[in-house]
C-alpha cells in the first residue's frame, strides 16, 4: 500500500514531462510555446531553442512540411483534430524520427481556436514494418506485371495469306494486372492457326498465374488435333481437376488457311465479330457454351463452323471493350459493330488499335484486349 | 458523364448573381472554402467543385493522360463553365488551382472577368535565377509522406469512398475525409502540381487578377507571389497577415475582405 501511495503522488507535472509520448503546445501558426521532456529527449532539441523560436512544421523534413501545409493544417482546421498522421521529425543531429502525430485544436468559450495541442509517438518500428509491407506489395505487382508481359509477348503467326494483330490496353486506374490474355500459334498441320482471347477471374499475381496455366494447357491440347468444341471440353476438365480458372471465359478458333474454314467455340465469352469485304460486320453467335468449370453437369461443348469469304477477318476481344457503366451489353455490341464498320483501314494492324482507342472508356477500370485476324 | 457530375459541382447563392467559381488546391476538397463562399452568396452565384480524384468527384473518371498536366484540370473548369453557361466569371483558385485558373483564363479570356489567386506559385522547384522554394528531392519526400498516409483509404473504406458501397455504418463524415484521395491519383496530382512550370503562361492572361500573398507561407513564399504579380499583365498584389498556406481556413474574414475590395475596385 505504501508503495502504491508513493506512485500515486506523481504530480501532473511529472506526468506531462515524462509521459511516454512527446507533448507540444503551439500557437495557431505552429509556433511552439511548450514541450515536454520526452520530446526534448527524443529529438535532441532543447526547449530554449524551441519555445517561441520554431514552429512545429519547421521540425519536419521538407516533403513532410508540404504535407503539413496541404493536408495536416487544413484537416485540423476543418475537423478540430487530426489523428494518426505519419510524419518524420528532423532531430538536432539531422537524423529522422518516424512519428505518429495527433493534434487537437483548443478553442475558447466562444468557439474561436486558441492553441494546438499535439502528441508525438515514436513509430520507428511500426514505420519500418509498414515500409516492408509496402515493398512486398510493390514487389508482388512487379512480379505479376512481369509474368503477364512474358505471357503476352511472343511472335504472332504471319504469312503472305494471314495477318494477325493485337491491341491490349491495361486498366488505367488499377495497380494490379488484370486477367485478360490472348494467344495465336501455328497448329501442327502447318497450315492452320489457332487463336484465343480469354478473361480469367480476378487480378494480380493469382490471375497472371492462372492465365499462364490455361494458356499452356490450351496450346498443349491444340497440338493433339482436338477441334475447338472438344478442346474446350478437355480444358474444362483440366480446370476442374486442378482447380484452375473457374469461371474463365474464352473464345477459341482455328482457321485453316487453304480452305478458309473457321471452327469456333466460345465459353461464356462475348461473340467474335466477322468482318467481310463489302458486308456489314456481324456477330458470330454460334458455338456457345458456359464459362470453364461453371456448372456441375457437363455436356459436350458447342462448336460452330463457317467458311470465311476471301479477304475476310475475325475479331476476338474481351468484355472491357464493350462494357460501360449504366449501358446494356447489347448497346456495347452495337457500338462495337458500328465502330468496326466506320474504320477505313480494315487491316488488323490498323483496325485493332483504332477500335480499342475509339471505344476506350477511361472511367472503366478493366483491361481491354482485341485480337484481329484477316486472310487474303 | 457531365462535368457537373464528374466534378461534384455544387451551386449556391444568388441565381442571377455574377458567377464565382471556387477551386480547391492539392490535398483537400471544396470544403476548403466553407468559411469564404457564404460571404459572397448574397450577391453571387457560387459554384464549388472537386477536382477529379478529390472529395466527392467521380474518381473513375480519372485519366492519366488528361490529368497528366494542369491543362486537364483547366479543361474541367472550362467544361463546368460551358455546362452551367457561366460568363463574366470570377475565378477564385487556391494554391495549384491558381495556375489552373491562369490556364483557363488564357484559353478562354472572354469567359473570365476576374481572377483571384490565393497563394499562387507558377513553379515550386528552384531553377536558374528563380527560387520556387523546393527541390526535386523535397517532392520525393512529399510522395513518401503521401505513401505513409493513405488517409481513410484502407480497402475497408474504399467502397464507401467510391460511392458505390452501401455502408451507412461508416457515418456521414469519415475521419480525414476532407483530404481523402485515391493513393495513385494523389501521387500523380502531387507530381503534376509540384513539378509543373507555368511561368510562361502568366503573361498570356488578360484578365485583371488579384494575388493574395500570405505571411510565412512555405508553399508559396513572398518572392514567388511577387513574381506572379510582376508577370501577370494586370495584377494587384495584396499581402495578408494570415500565416501559412491556407488563409481561406485560418483567416477567412481577412481573405473575404481582400477579395471584396478587389471586386469592388
Amino acid at each position: 500500500m505504501t508503495d502504491d501511495a508513493g506512485l500515486l503522488e506523481e504530480t501532473a507535472e511529472d506526468l506531462f514531462e515524462d509521459a511516454p509520448c512527446g507533448y507540444l503546445t503551439t500557437r495557431l501558426d505552429g509556433t511552439i510555446v511548450r514541450v515536454n521532456r520526452t520530446f526534448e529527449t527524443w529529438t535532441g532539441l532543447r526547449r530554449v531553442e524551441l519555445l517561441g523560436r520554431r514552429r512545429f512544421q519547421d521540425l519536419l523534413a521538407p516533403g513532410g512540411r508540404i504535407y503539413h501545409e496541404t493536408h495536416y493544417a487544413p484537416l485540423l482546421r476543418m475537423q478540430g483534430s487530426v489523428r494518426e498522421i505519419a510524419l518524420e521529425l528532423v532531430r538536432a543531429d539531422g537524423s529522422r524520427l518516424a512519428a505518429l502525430v495527433n493534434s487537437t485544436l483548443v478553442t475558447d468559450a466562444s468557439g474561436r481556436p486558441r492553441v494546438i495541442k499535439t502528441t508525438v509517438f515514436d513509430a520507428t518500428d511500426r514505420r519500418g514494418y509498414e515500409q516492408e509491407l509496402l515493398r512486398a506489395r510493390r514487389r508482388e505487382q512487379e512480379i505479376a506485371q512481369h509474368l503477364q508481359r512474358s505471357l503476352l509477348s511472343g511472335d504472332l503467326p504471319a504469312t503472305d495469306g494471314l495477318e494477325v494483330a493485337v491491341a491490349y490496353r491495361p486498366a488505367v486506374a488499377g495497380i494490379e494486372v488484370g486477367g485478360d490474355w490472348y494467344d495465336a500459334f501455328w497448329l501442327d498441320d502447318g497450315e492452320s492457326v489457332g487463336f484465343v482471347v480469354g478473361d480469367v477471374v480476378g487480378r494480380g499475381l493469382e490471375a497472371a498465374a492462372t492465365m499462364g496455366q490455361l494458356r499452356s494447357a490450351l496450346r498443349a491440347l491444340a497440338s493433339t488435333g482436338l477441334q475447338p468444341g472438344p478442346l474446350l471440353d478437355a480444358l474444362d476438365g483440366y480446370a476442374r481437376r486442378h482447380g484452375v480458372g473457374q469461371m474463365t471465359t474464352l473464345a477459341y478458333a482455328e482457321l485453316r488457311l487453304r480452305t478458309r474454314r473457321l471452327r469456333l467455340a466460345c465459353a461464356g465469352h462475348p461473340p467474335p465479330v466477322l468482318v467481310a469485304p463489302g458486308a456489314r460486320p456481324e456477330l458470330l453467335g454460334e458455338g456457345r457454351s458456359l464459362p470453364l468449370d461453371a456448372h456441375a453437369v457437363r455436356s459436350a461443348r458447342a462448336e460452330a463452323t463457317l467458311t470465311l469469304p476471301a479477304g475476310a477477318g475475325v475479331l476476338l476481344y474481351t468484355d472491357g471493350l464493350i462494357e460501360r457503366r449504366g449501358r446494356s451489353l447489347s448497346d456495347g455490341l452495337d457500338r462495337l459493330l458500328a465502330e468496326v464498320a466506320s474504320q477505313d483501314d480494315q487491316a488488323p494492324a490498323a483496325l485493332a488499335p483504332a477500335v480499342v482507342h475509339a471505344l476506350h472508356d477511361p472511367g472503366h477500370a478493366d483491361d481491354v484486349c482485341l485480337l484481329a485476324v484477316r486472310i487474303r | 458523364m457531365s462535368a457537373v457530375a464528374r466534378n461534384n459541382v455544387v451551386v449556391d447563392g444568388r441565381p442571377d448573381g455574377r458567377p464565382m467559381i471556387f477551386a480547391h488546391g492539392f490535398g483537400c476538397d471544396q470544403n476548403m472554402w466553407r468559411h469564404v463562399w457564404p460571404a459572397f452568396a448574397g450577391d453571387h452565384r457560387v459554384v464549388l467543385f472537386d477536382h477529379v480524384g478529390a472529395g466527392g468527384s467521380d474518381a473513375s473518371a480519372y485519366d492519366r493522360e488528361r490529368y497528366g498536366s494542369l491543362h486537364g484540370y483547366a479543361d474541367d473548369v472550362l467544361e463546368i463553365c460551358r455546362e452551367l453557361d457561366l460568363h463574366d466569371v470570377v475565378f477564385v483558385g487556391h494554391s495549384v488551382s491558381a495556375m489552373v485558373g491562369v490556364l483557363a483564363a488564357a484559353a478562354e479570356p472572354e469567359r473570365f472577368a476576374r481572377l483571384v489567386l490565393v497563394g499562387p506559385s507558377p513553379r515550386y522547384i528552384d531553377d536558374a535565377g528563380y527560387t520556387g522554394g523546393f527541390s526535386r528531392e523535397d517532392v520525393e519526400g512529399l510522395l513518401a509522406a503521401l505513401d505513409s498516409n493513405y488517409l481513410g483509404w484502407s480497402s475497408q473504406m474504399a467502397p464507401a469512398i467510391m460511392g458505390n458501397g452501401d455502408r451507412p455504418d461508416l457515418g456521414e463524415e469519415l475521419t480525414n475525409s476532407f483530404c481523402r484521395a485515391d493513393p495513385e491519383i494523389a501521387a500523380q496530382f502531387a507530381r503534376v502540381t509540384f513539378l509543373s512550370d507555368n511561368r510562361a503562361d502568366l503573361s498570356r492572361v488578360r484578365t485583371p487578377s488579384l494575388v493574395l500573398q500570405c505571411s510565412d507561407d512555405i508553399i508559396a513564399p513572398e518572392p514567388v507571389g511577387a513574381y506572379v504579380a510582376r508577370h501577370l499583365p494586370e495584377s494587384t498584389l495584396v499581402h495578408l497577415e494570415a500565416t501559412g498556406h491556407c488563409p481561406n481556413l485560418s483567416a477567412p474574414e481577412e481573405t473575404v475582405a481582400a477579395i471584396r475590395a478587389f471586386l469592388a475596385a
